[in-house]
């Protein structure tokens, strides 16, 4: 797999080229603007583009919007922004166009080595990973409108895990089961919160995030 | 009955009732001290001395002043302040005069009426409440005291006969349950309108320096109003006491120490109205508002001494001195307005305003700084330490125990997600990414979305404004939103925001039980952000609800 980093921080940009390499995972390209990113990943396609969100000149959202540059102009690139802080509708304007390979997560999450080599690898072959955080948020905000009341617990924690976009196989090592009883699991919620079977991962994710955002959309009417 | 009830079961009745009894021994200290220290001043005229004297005197009322704004706050609900310090800094006489400012006049006016007005209504209210209390026991006592009750027409000195005064009791005893109420309504709007409070400084927003000489006319139907009820409540009471005199001795005619304040009183709050309603009397007095209440106050004090001489067997006319003083007080003022520009008081009361609020704004300052502080040093920090220390005892486990190594470097990876998890929350409470971000607009969007309940943002904002007033805002909006949450228990709430040419307008409604407290931390907080900007916070919030919190923010 090919990598480009795009970090500010000279020591988080070299520590994360490590934990990269040390995996045999290339990095061939180490950036630290959002220009220099969409250069770079233009010119070399890689598999995956890792983005911190703020970088210079403004320090404000400039990973972000090359991120969404990206999208655009490489679509072949997956892209997994990272951040030292979450906010659900920046994963909304990330997950926008509907296409696989992206991922949100918080910076945190590198300390959970083999986790975030799942994560990466799984953006990179066109999953989605969304950051335990954001699905929390998203779940906290409509805990009281109906439908997600009627889930058992262990449904919900199904749930947030097919949000964050890991397959049934993900979810079965996660919550230490049998994927045979994930899978029942999965068929019970999408027919609780009646939603169609979806046939990728990443398409799940869309219907799980999509109910979510519908029932904030109602509820706000 | 309902009526009396309500009164009965209602808190507000006996704090009321506490503030019109504790005039009776705070009016007599406060008149002491403060005619010993005038007296001392006048005196010294002449001589250095009146200079600590008078900065004594000031310090004196600053203090007094205080006592009867805790007072005023804790039993009659108003939002009633310290006086601030003179501010240090332009020199000695700059500070000195800062020290007489119109909040020392204001001070000194209230205190003055606790004693002149407050004394007498406490002793009247005593006075009914006590002898209700004796009535309604009257059987108790009556029958076992030799001879009866001395009531000069009639003379009970038997059980049945002193059944009598039960009903009556009880009667008196409402009555001075429920008179505190319109008495205590009174003094609210005299402390709101002498002490110094927050709603004052947040009063008059950025640039109107205009003189507020007359009154629109919406406003006087109140006015009368007002008057009309402080007249009948004094009627009422000089009534009863006169009933009360009747009944009993009938000998010396005591009420006239109540009816001779209540007069005075009574003078000066219609010369009040008067100036009200007919601006034309204001010019008369070279257009100073002060100086023309000041005049009717004078002349309502010099009439009260005039006629305590009078009803005390006449003799030496000491009068003339106080009249001599009030004279010398007129004539101050009238030669301050004679000299000052016009409009100089508003500015005046406008600079202390802006001297309010920017303590006010670096007192937030200096705070949140040492919140930051405490929680980097209890939160971070401390993390850091014990997962050095975690790592220091893995390095040295490694070897020989790598089990207990692989452990102790778990722990220490979890600390320091923790101390992440505390850094990220200490960023985000001193400025939210998301505002720096995308602006007002999307952090109210994504304060709303993690909010517990339904939330609806509207936000017309062309231009952004300043980044201090969109923090301001911010966080006015999330502690709103938190209030809404935690103590009004709302379900909806709505969050609306304007930007006009030369202010952000934000709203926060919701549709909670209210009964917010206008001095608790939160909006006390609110208020500091809010005054900081020179800004004005309302804040709606009856009891039973709904709560709307409105803040303005100048900005360009």
């Amino acid at each position: 797999m090919r990598v480009v980093i795009a970090e500010d921080l000279a020591l988080l940009r070299d520590g994360m080229t490590r934990l990269l390499r040390d995996n045999e995972i290339e990095v061939v390209a180490a950036v630290s603007d959002g220009e220099a990113l969409v250069r770079e990943v233009v010119a070399r396609k890689p598999d995956l583009a890792v983005v911190d969100i703020r970088l210079p000149p403004n320090f404000h959202d400039e990973g972000l919007r090359a991120a969404l540059e990206l999208r655009r102009r490489a679509p072949g690139t997956a892209v997994l922004v990272v951040s030292q802080y979450v906010e659900p509708t920046y994963a909304e304007e990330l997950l926008a166009d509907r296409g696989g390979g992206v991922g949100y997560l918080l910076k945190d999450r590198v300390m959970h080595v083999a986790d975030f080599l799942e994560a990466v690898r799984r953006v990179a072959d066109g999953g989605t990973a969304l950051d335990p955080d954001v699905v929390a948020q998203l779940f906290s905000r409509r805990r009281r409108d109906g439908p997600l009341e009627r889930l058992t617990p262990r449904e919900r924690e199904v749930l947030s895990l097919m949000a964050e976009g890991r397959s049934n196989a993900g979810i079965a090592q996660a919550l230490v089961l049998t994927v045979g009883a994930v899978e029942k699991h999965v068929q019970s919620i999408l027919s609780k919160l009646d939603l169609p079977q979806a046939p990728t991962d990443h398409r799940r994710v869309l219907a799980v995030l999509t109910y979510l955002q519908g029932t904030v959309d109602e509820a706000q009417k | 009955m309902a009526v009396f009830r309500r009164v009965l079961v209602d808190q507000a009745t006996y704090r009321r009732l506490a503030y019109l009894l504790s005039a009776v021994p705070l009016g007599l200290v406060w008149f002491v001290a403060l005619v010993t220290g005038w007296s001392l001043c006048l005196g010294l005229l002449i001589t250095p001395f009146v200079i600590p004297l008078l900065i004594g005197l000031s310090f004196m009322t600053r203090g007094f002043a205080a006592v009867e704004a805790d007072i005023a706050r804790s039993l009659l609900d108003v939002d009633a302040r310290a006086l601030p310090g003179s501010p240090w800094g332009a020199g000695f006489w700059a500070w000195f005069r800062g020290l007489f400012r119109e909040g020392f006049w204001r001070a000194q006016a209230y205190l003055l009426i606790r004693w002149v007005v407050g004394f007498p209504v406490g002793i009247a209210v005593f006075t009914i409440l006590a002898a209700a209390v004796g009535m309604i026991f009257a059987p108790a006592w009556i029958p076992f005291v030799s001879g009866g009750a001395h009531l000069g027409f009639w003379r009970p000195h038997t059980f049945v006969q002193a059944l009598a005064f039960v009903p009556v009791g009880f009667a008196l005893l409402a009555l001075g349950l429920v008179i505190p109420h319109p008495i205590g309504a009174a003094f609210q709007s005299i402390a709101t309108s002498l002490l110094p409070t927050t709603t004052r400084t947040a009063a008059r927003p950025a640039g109107t320096l205009s003189p507020s000489v007359s009154a629109p006319a919406s406003q006087a139907a109140p006015a009368r109003h007002a008057f009309q009820a402080h007249a009948a409540v004094e009627g009422v009471l000089m009534f009863v006491l006169i009933v009360i005199w009747a009944a009993t001795s009938r000998g010396y005619f005591w009420p006239v120490w109540v009816a001779l304040p209540f007069a005075v009183a009574l003078g000066i709050h219609g010369w009040v109205l008067q100036l009200r309603e007919h601006p034309q009397l204001v010019d008369r007095f070279r257009g100073n508002r002060t100086l023309a209440v000041s005049a009717g106050v004078g002349v309502a004090l010099a009439a009260y001494f005039v006629a305590i001489w009078a009803i005390t067997g006449h003799g030496y006319f000491w009068p003339m001195w106080t009249m001599l003083a009030i004279a010398l007080v007129l004539g101050v003022e009238a030669a301050a307005a004679l000299f000052s520009a016009p409009g100089s008081t508003e500015m005046a009361e406008r600079i202390e305003t802006l001297e309010t609020s920017r303590a006010g704004a670096v007192n937030l300052q200096d705070s949140e700084l040492r919140r930051i502080e405490r929680d980097l040093h209890d939160g971070a920090q401390a993390r850091l330490v014990a997962l050095g220390m975690s790592l220091g005892m893995a390095e040295q486990k490694l070897t020989e125990d790598p089990d207990r190594a692989g452990e102790l470097l778990a722990e220490a990876r979890a600390g320091a997600e923790h101390a992440l998890r505390e850094l990220r929350d200490l960023a985000r409470g001193i400025h939210p990414p998301v505002l720096a971000d995308r602006g007002l607009g999307a952090a109210l969007q994504s304060l709303a979305n993690a909010a517990p309940m339904n939330v609806t943002v509207s936000a017309d904002i062309a231009r952004r404004p300043e980044p201090a007033v969109e923090t301001a805002a911010y966080f006015v909006a999330a502690e709103a939103l938190a209030n809404a949450g935690k103590h009004a228990r709302a379900q909806h709430v709505e969050i609306r925001m304007m930007r006009a040419a030369d202010k952000l307008e934000l709203e926060i409604a919701d549709d909670g039980i209210g009964g917010a407290n206008p001095n608790g931390t939160g909006i006390y907080g609110m208020r500091r952000r809010v005054e900081a900007l020179d800004g004005t916070l309302t804040v709606a919030s009856p009891p039973g609800g709904p709560t709307t919190i409105r803040a303005e923010l100048p900005c360009a």
